[in-house]
């Protein structure tokens, strides 16, 4: 594990989730140390339920930890009131997942514009910016579709698109190549290093797959909920 | 602004998309929303235009009348109006005369005739002839010209196609006579008084028509400007005995509340489809907010906040308010035409003449039915709505646990409900107020709650004892549907919850139709026996305020059939506000064929005392009305005789227009005065004949030696008037019952079909580990035989308690009656497995809408 | 005479009210001119007999009972006021035999009117309120009773003429009187003993006579003050079926009672093109009650001034120079107050003038002077009364 001397953007102590079950307790992670610098593109890697996607909920604001302390951007994560955290999702983070969770009766355009419009954007502003960004990721002539015309690749690109449209500060990718095939893989993610590289994002990818070990800054490896320090298996 | 506009483009891109993606269920469940907003809506406007007819009816007739003079049953003698008009407090006085006669061979539909003088009138009511051909001044003149003229109402003119100077023949129960047109009456002030079904003749003319010399109805009073108290003592005080002066508002409060209180049990009836529509509703929107759980999650991962979901949620239920009150309109003007006629007969049947010609757009009216509309909409999207806030954002990671939906305590709200059926009890106890049966209403709203609230535990302990019965019974999907019943928590609830509301309905109103159509029947046979009944023609419309003439009664008395006479007098009195029959017969005859329904003291020595003169009998709505019961005093003022008689017992009575009061007529004449005959029934001797054929050729005879002076109908013909006019009232009910429970199925199509949507994973998983689509639609349908099977049980519990509340508690505060309970066993036992076919014939489509996707797609989308 | 309802030209009102009801030789009773057969005319000799004449004369279509006069009071206050009885015949009197029988008490052929005005000339103000009924049930009607007295009543409102003396009683909210009048002269009988012609043909005419010289007493009542009063009053009563002669627009009616212990009474008939009538005449009664007849000729009234009324916009005479040739008289007859107009929307549905007067003048030389009644008719043009 390596430590930069820039500036930290993700800071986190003792990092704890706990799920419960019925009447028994599932670790999500445990005791998690991290700092991750601005403009890192982080793999985050590790088996199928290791905590990846654990991580990454509570990363994102999505989820909200049993203990331990979390920075992100500044934001103090732990103690932010509910609508702090909203914004914080509008404003600092930027989601793509494995599933794309586009919503369906909205048009691409739309699910694109829509983070911005929740932040209370102009839409005549918005949509120009939209256009642009679905027009660099190749979905010029896209943009009307609904999301069920599309195909896999098309809506992870999509789905990137609508984690861009308000420049967040930070990407986080939730296993992106999972439900493309290996070409599509590759697009998506050299896309998101290309982000890294050019616009300058901290990107942090949680994947089990390869693809994105060649763009990497910071590899991070997860086991059974615990950071490792030996080499990711996976 | 921006923030309103973004909502709403959010809204039509979430939902109406959506909506219109799923439009079907959409539309059911608008056009359930609308049917109960339409029934609400079309019922308020029909009572409103009755209430507004009456009322303006009633006013018009009233014109400026400050104060009137009436001797109570009976008439004022018309040497009274000069010596009231020279008195010093008085203004101006005018006499009236009025009754219902009919077009001699026409329609038979009495309307009323005014007899006025027109000078002493004038400072009163305000009239004019319409003008015309023949136009000249000073035509009303005429009316005291020339003997037998009148001026007709714009509205019989037309019916009847009569113009001025025309005869028209009027029947009244003296005589029929001709009478020459003056002129048509111009449809303003007193001319809208009934619909414009009246008539203006001179007063002298009244009186040589019916036959009351001497008698006048009434004296209404203008006072002297600066009238004192004492002045006002002064004119009562000159007032010969028996005459009461009263304000001409009384009679038309006491008619007004009676209205009012049948528009509000009418209101809360047909709410009950608005109440059945707001179910429908709610589940609709329960099922968006449960299919589209992920989608909530991705719009909150995007960033937006948990109250953005709840608006967007409640937007739906507004939505569907606004478009089911608009779709309403239409359904309401095709109703209404029903309604308004129904309605405007029942109260005239019920309790005051009133004649609607058109209906009256009152924006009060259609305001309260748009805003009870969105209410009960919004209503029912609260909780639903409730429920998408708490989506978590984190399950757009798809993250399968959804440990954080804890079962909710079912035992606790059953709990909850069963100390709300509880309640019901002590709150069946209090009494109503003005004709206003609320605490009833209130304790069948908790009865309607607590079985809603009651019902997951019973869907939760029904699946629990029958899962394992059901594998043997129905296989593995049997017992699948079991396990889903047991968890499904309070979704399916509501649904049952809907069911148990229509159940109880149907079955509390079958029952409470059935002992109120028994006892009605009971009461018709032994109170209103007879085998024929002979009054002046047009006797009960006219309140029997003209007694047969002594000719008559001398034929009726020697006729050659061998008959028992019971003579009678009702007189249309009240006691306060509360309008009542004093019915004067001779009981010893009376009782020898017929009986009373006794409901308290039907001991012998009552009975005893009742024959001798001793003291009254009164109806059970007379004494819930008044609070009079046996053992109090009765006082009333009867034309010039002040009565104070003992109540000695309380009999049941169905009469509609208020409660009753009876007495031996004998011992009236002898201890007041000379009541005269205002009707006679005919008992006949013989019981062993063919009675039909007797009573007919009974008649024949009446007729042959009275000429067609009396009014007659046999008993058997009138008892089944009574039943008809109880069935017709009870038509416009059954027609809301009906509306109900069209909407209760709709709403069984609507829930299964959310059950089946929002497992679609679920589903997809059994298929996947090997269920056919054969079983997996087997365990649909067993869902919804549990499930309706579970809300009929349980809605037929609530429907007894709910009877017993009709029966006991509603109809007793608001018409002061109960029944003879009587549980309709034949109509239950067959409308029961009806329902559940219905129910289940209403669980189809969402059988049918499982796979109606192939599985695969449903994969890719996820 | 004395009836103002001439001339309300009725075509154009739109109210049937009652306007319009009737009386007299006017249009009104033109409406019922359809049936004019069955009633008795006017044609001829009177032969008025007392006490039976002061009662109604049942048959002829109209007839009245007029009362004015000029009283004082204590305090100085002068005050003029009128009670008048109209009754007007619905049908002939052989209609009766139509009727249903029995008939009802309510039934009858006969409607009753009043008016009733007092002038308070110190005040400025006048008042005036009116009755109607019709004669059934002893609401109105007219009864000679034992003691030979004659009452005509409509309601609480009387007259009563007996045999000494005749007793008026009217009240209203605003107003009210009641006043013992005794006769100083026997009934006048003007035209031939009675016989007065209207008109060119012979039963254009009425029955008509009067007490020209009442002495008065009693007291008034007005906005609830109190006054006893003293004066002088004139009786008209008047009876016929006919109606005015075709052309005849109004009338000026003149009674006036003078210092010397003479009365006189003059109508003038106003044709429609600004003449007099013909049959416009008079009656000078001297101090012993000797009458005179005056025609046409033997007398002229000059009109000096004039007034409109706010109410109805007519413009009324309110001075005069009335001079009688054969008698010498020369008089001046000035309104004692402008505005003295009664609008009767209740009964007669007829607007006309009737008020009070003051006279100066000369007779044979001798400076005299009087008060005494005009009425003016035909002045207004018809109104609708709202109904």
């Amino acid at each position: 594990m390596r430590v930069s001397e820039k500036k930290t953007v993700i800071e986190t102590k003792a990092l704890t989730r706990i799920y419960s079950l019925g009447d028994s307790e599932v670790i999500g992670i445990s005791s998690i140390n991290l700092e991750i610098a601005a403009r890192e593109l982080v793999v985050l890697k590790g088996n199928s339920g290791s905590g990846k996607s654990t991580l990454l909920s509570l990363l994102s604001g999505l989820d909200r930890p049993t203990s331990g302390e979390l920075k992100v951007a500044g934001h103090d994560l732990i103690k932010a009131p509910e609508e702090q955290l909203t914004r914080f999702r509008r404003e600092v983070v930027g989601m793509v997942f494995q599933n794309f969770n586009l919503l369906p009766t909205l048009s691409v355009l739309e699910n694109v514009c829509l983070p911005a419009l929740l932040a209370g954007g102009w839409p005549e502003k918005i949509e120009p910016k939209a256009i642009d960004l679905l027009q660099w990721l190749g979905l010029g002539d896209r943009m009307a579709h609904q999301p069920a015309q599309l195909s896999g690749g098309e809506m992870q690109r999509t789905a990137i698109a609508r984690a861009l449209i308000n420049d967040p500060a930070i990407i986080l990718a939730d296993e992106p190549t999972g439900n493309l095939d290996s070409r599509n893989g590759q697009l998506v993610i050299q896309l998101l290093a290309e982000l890294h590289r050019t616009r300058e994002r901290t990107v942090i990818i949680a994947t089990h797959s390869n693809l994105a070990d060649a763009f990497a800054t910071m590899e991070i490896c997860l086991k059974d909920g615990m950071i490792t320090d030996t080499t990711c298996e996976v | 602004m921006r923030s309103l506009v973004f909502f709403l483009r959010l809204f039509s891109w979430f939902s109406l998309r959506h909506i219109g993606k799923h439009w079907f269920q959409a539309m059911l469940v608008l056009f359930g929303i609308a049917l109960g907003a339409a029934v609400f809506t079309s019922v308020r406007l029909s009572v409103h235009a009755s209430l507004r007819s009456f009322t303006s009816s009633m006013n018009h007739i009233a014109g400026r009348t400050e104060k009137v003079l009436a001797r109570p049953g009976g008439f004022l003698p018309e040497s009274l109006v000069s010596a009231i008009i020279n008195h010093p407090s008085v203004r101006n006085a005018s006499p009236m005369l009025s009754g219902y006669v009919q077009h001699f061979g026409a329609d038979k539909e009495p309307f009323l005739l005014i007899g006025i003088d027109p000078i002493l009138d004038r400072p009163f009511r305000s009239w004019q002839i319409a003008k015309g051909k023949p136009r000249k001044v000073g035509m009303w003149l005429d009316l005291l010209k020339e003997p037998y003229t009148l001026i007709l109402g714009g509205a019989l003119a037309r019916q009847y196609g009569y113009a001025p100077g025309e005869k028209i023949k009027l029947e009244h129960s003296r005589q029929t006579v001709d009478f020459r047109i003056v002129g048509v009456l111009a449809p303003e002030n007193l001319a809208l008084a009934e619909g414009g079904r009246l008539a203006l003749t001179d007063i002298a003319t009244f009186q040589e028509f019916t036959g009351l010399y001497g008698k006048i109805d009434r004296i209404d009073l203008r006072l002297q400007p600066e009238q004192t108290a004492e002045n006002f003592q002064n004119i009562v005080s000159t007032l010969p005995p028996g005459v009461i002066m009263s304000s001409p508002s009384e009679r038309r409060e006491s008619g007004q509340a009676m209205i009012r209180a049948y528009q509000l049990n009418l209101s809360i009836l047909s709410f009950a489809s608005l109440f059945v529509g707001m179910f429908l509703v709610y589940s609709l929107v329960a099922l968006n907010a449960a299919s589209r759980r992920h989608e909530l999650a991705i719009l909150r991962s995007t960033g937006a906040s948990a109250r953005l979901l709840f608006l967007i949620f409640l937007a739906q239920g507004t939505v569907f308010g606004l478009a089911g009150w608009l779709l309403a309109i239409p359904i309401s003007s095709f109703l209404i035409k029903y309604l308004l006629h129904g309605v405007s007969q029942t109260i005239s049947t019920l309790f005051v003449r009133v004649t609607v010609e058109q209906l009256s757009l009152n924006s009060w009216e259609i305001f309260l039915s748009f805003m009870v509309t969105i209410f009960i909409s919004v209503l029912a999207a609260y909780l639903p709505a409730r429920e998408a806030m708490q989506v978590s954002p984190k399950e757009a990671l798809s993250i399968a646990e959804h440990s954080e939906q804890a079962d909710k305590p079912t035992l606790r709200l059953a709990g909850l409900g069963i100390f709300f059926i509880v309640l019901v009890w002590p709150l069946s106890k209090l009494p109503g107020y003005a004709g206003v049966p609320l605490p009833g209403y209130i304790a069948t709203l908790l009865l309607f709650t607590g079985f809603a609230m009651l019902s997951p535990w019973i869907l939760e302990q029904l699946g629990k004892a029958l899962a394992p019965k059901l594998r043997r019974l129905g296989g593995m999907p049997a017992y699948l549907a079991g396990r889903y019943i047991r968890g499904s928590g309070n979704r399916t609830a509501i649904s049952v919850g809907a069911l148990i509301t229509a159940v109880a309905l149907f079955v509390s109103l079958v029952i409470m139709i059935h002992s109120f159509r028994q006892t009605v029947q009971l009461w018709a046979y032994q109170t209103v026996s007879g085998d024929l009944f002979a009054t002046t023609k047009m006797g009960e419309v006219n309140q029997f305020r003209y007694p047969l003439s002594p000719e008559v009664i001398r034929t009726l008395t020697t006729l050659d059939a061998p008959v028992d006479l019971v003579p009678n007098r009702r007189y249309f009195l009240n006691y306060g506000k509360f309008p009542y029959e004093f019915e004067l017969l001779d009981v010893v005859t009376f009782l020898r064929y017929g009986s009373y329904v006794w409901l308290k003291g039907p001991s012998e020595t009552a009975i005893h005392r009742l024959i001798s003169g001793d003291g009254v009998i009164v109806s059970e709505v007379f004494s819930n009305r008044t609070g009079l019961t046996v053992g109090d005093l009765f006082r009333a003022q009867i034309e010039t005789s002040l009565v104070e008689l003992p109540i000695l017992g309380v009999v049941r009575d169905y009469r509609t227009q208020g409660g009753v009061v009876f007495y031996a007529m004998p011992h009236f004449k002898r201890r007041f005065h000379d009541p005269k005959w205002g009707g006679v029934r005919f008992f006949l001797r013989n019981r062993n004949q063919n009675l039909d054929a007797a009573v007919v050729s009974l008649r024949r005879e009446i007729i042959e030696k009275c000429g067609d002076q009396l009014g007659m109908i046999s008993g058997k013909e009138l008892r089944q008037s009574i039943l008809k006019v109880f069935d017709e009232t009870f038509a416009i009910t059954t027609i809301l019952l009906f509306i109900a429970f069209v909407i209760a199925a709709l709403g069984i199509t609507t829930t299964l079909a959310v059950l089946v949507l929002e497992r679609t994973s679920q589903l997809n998983t059994l298929y996947a580990v090997g269920a056919s689509f054969g079983q997996i639609r087997r365990m649909i349908f067993w869902e919804s035989i549990l499930m309706v099977i579970a809300g009929e049980t349980a809605g037929f519990l609530c429907g007894l308690i709910l009877s017993y509340l009709l029966v006991f508690v509603i109809n007793r505060q608001s018409f002061g009656w109960t029944f003879l309970y009587g549980l309709d066993l034949k109509a239950l036992v067959f409308s029961l497995p009806l329902i559940i076919l219905t129910a289940l014939m209403a669980a189809l489509p969402a059988i049918r809408l499982v796979f109606r996707q192939p599985p695969a797609m449903l994969l890719r989308e996820r | 005479m004395k009836a103002p309802f001439l001339q309300q030209k009725s075509h154009k009102r739109k109210t049937l009210i009652f306007g319009i009801l009737l009386l007299s030789l006017g249009t009104v009773l033109q409406l019922f001119a359809a049936d004019d057969s069955g009633y008795f005319s006017v044609t001829g000799p009177c032969n008025l007999e007392f006490p039976k004449d002061h009662g109604s004369h049942s048959g002829y279509r109209t007839e009245w009972w007029y009362y004015t006069g000029n009283v004082d009071s204590e305090n100085g206050n002068r005050f003029g006021f009128q009670l008048t009885f109209f009754r007007s015949q619905l049908s002939p009197a052989g209609a009766s035999r139509h009727w249903p029988k029995p008939a009802s008490q309510w039934r009858t052929q006969h409607i009753y009117l009043a008016h009733a005005a007092i002038s308070d000339l110190a005040g400025g103000r006048h008042l005036h309120a009116e009755e109607s009924s019709r004669g059934a049930l002893g609401l109105a009607g007219v009864a000679l009773n034992e003691t030979r007295i004659t009452t005509v009543h409509l309601k609480n409102w009387y007259a009563k003429i007996g045999p000494e003396n005749q007793h008026l009683k009217a009240a209203t909210d605003r107003f009210a009187f009641d006043l013992e009048l005794i006769p100083t002269k026997k009934p006048i009988l003007h035209g031939e003993a009675g016989y007065s012609r209207k008109g060119r043909a012979s039963e254009s005419a009425s029955c008509y006579y009067s007490f020209t010289r009442l002495k008065t007493r009693g007291s008034l009542t007005l906005n609830g003050k109190t006054f006893a009063v003293e004066g002088l009053s004139w009786m008209d009563h008047e009876f016929s079926t006919a109606p005015l002669e075709p052309g005849i627009v109004g009338w000026d009616w003149f009674s006036l009672i003078l210092s010397d212990r003479t009365e006189l009474m003059v109508y003038v008939l106003r044709q429609k093109d600004g003449t007099i009538n013909p049959a416009s005449s008079g009656t000078f009664v001297d101090p012993d009650g000797n009458s005179r007849h005056l025609t046409k000729e033997e007398f002229r009234v000059l009109v000096l001034d004039s007034w409109k009324s706010p109410n109805s916009e007519a413009l009324y005479p309110v001075r005069w120079r009335l001079s009688v040739f054969p008698l010498s008289m020369e008089l001046s007859i000035v309104s004692n107050l402008a505005d003295q107009e009664l609008q009767t929307t209740e009964s007669t549905g007829v607007t006309y003038w009737e008020g009070s007067v003051s006279i100066t003048g000369t007779a044979n030389d001798h400076r005299i002077e009087g008060q005494g009644y005009v009425e003016l008719t035909g002045y207004a043009k018809a109104f609708d009364a709202p109904m």
